[in-house]
């Protein structure tokens, strides 16, 4: 199995969460994602910091992942960027 | 009817003036054009690839700055017209050059020294070694010397890198631009340092720089989608 770099492993949280109707909590995103629990944590914690997803409480204090617009913009560019880094062998 | 050669070798103040707005412009629309790809990204390659833009604008900003003062008061050497201006000019110009051509090489060889950015201090270090060397010693042989180090340098990282590249099946003329990129530069900063050495083909050696660099642009929209 190829090994995943680090755009496409953050590429594939947020298409789940965008395949998910855009609303999903931490643990089955963490699951889905395919990566150890410590990595998963980890870049949990960077999309959040670079503003990719926003983590939301509902009433019953259960909490929520859901795509930013920043998030969206991510995904709509992501086939740019890779082919992007690929002409310049970046 | 004035001879060709003497007619290449006075481009003037407007050609000069045209040449540098356009790769000024160039590179800037390269620089501005992946912002934001590098901030969705947060890419190393992409961010070492837009410096070295960025810095190639810096540099040729300093350049025609020389080139101006050289050509207005008919100087043969910058360090001639005024110590202080010269220089500075002279040492922001190299120190800049220098670093684009560092850059662009580390956008191409991050991965393979494991991303460790700490190497970029060392190339600016040398940038300053090269850049002070250049303003303390009036001579061409070391001129030569130091661009021959860059030159020798930058083919051996895309050596490398071409290499490294050569499994894939895809076909990328990347490198044949970056090379003529490379060695058209040393022209321009051989140029400056040396004025009288390619006096003959300087409109020769700005219509190529001029193509290359429209060229890279011309690639970075195509795959930027820019508008």
């Amino acid at each position: 199995m190829v090994k995943r770099g680090k755009l496409e492993i953050i590429r594939d949280m947020l298409y789940i969460i965008k395949e998910e109707s855009n609303l999903i909590k931490p643990t089955p995103l963490l699951r889905k994602s395919n990566i150890s629990s410590a990595r998963s944590k980890e870049y949990f914690s960077e999309l959040i910091e670079k503003g990719f997803i926003r983590e939301t409480t509902d009433k019953k204090r259960e909490k929520f992942i859901s795509l930013t617009d920043k998030g969206f913009k991510f995904l709509e560019k992501y086939r740019t960027i890779m082919d992007f880094i690929d002409e310049f062998e970046l | 009817m004035m001879p060709p050669m003497e007619y290449f070798s006075n481009l003037g103040f407007g050609a000069e003036t045209i040449y540098s707005f356009v790769i000024i412009i160039c590179s800037l629309m390269i620089y501005y054009g992946t912002r934001e790809l590098y901030e969705l990204s947060s890419y190393k390659g992409i961010k070492y690839f837009r410096q070295a833009f960025l810095f190639f604008s810096i540099a040729y900003f300093f350049r025609s700055s020389i080139k101006f003062v050289l050509d207005y008061f008919n100087k043969r050497n910058i360090l001639d017209f005024s110590p202080g201006f010269g220089q500075f000019s002279l040492l922001f110009f190299m120190y800049f050059s220098s670093m684009a051509i560092f850059y662009l090489t580390y956008s191409l060889m991050w991965k393979r020294w494991n991303g460790n950015s700490k190497k970029i201090y060392l190339f600016h270090a040398l940038a300053v070694i090269i850049s002070v060397i250049s303003i303390l010693q009036r001579d061409n042989i070391v001129y030569f010397g130091m661009n021959l180090f860059l030159l020798v340098y930058a083919g051996l990282i895309f050596y490398i890198s071409h290499q490294d590249q050569k499994g894939k099946k895809k076909k990328n003329n990347l490198y044949a631009i970056y090379g003529l990129l490379f060695v058209f530069w040393i022209f321009n900063v051989i140029n400056i340092l040396i004025p009288d050495f390619f006096q003959n083909i300087q409109l020769f050696i700005y219509l190529i720089s001029l193509g290359i660099f429209l060229i890279i642009l011309y690639k970075v929209l195509k795959k930027t989608g820019s508008d």
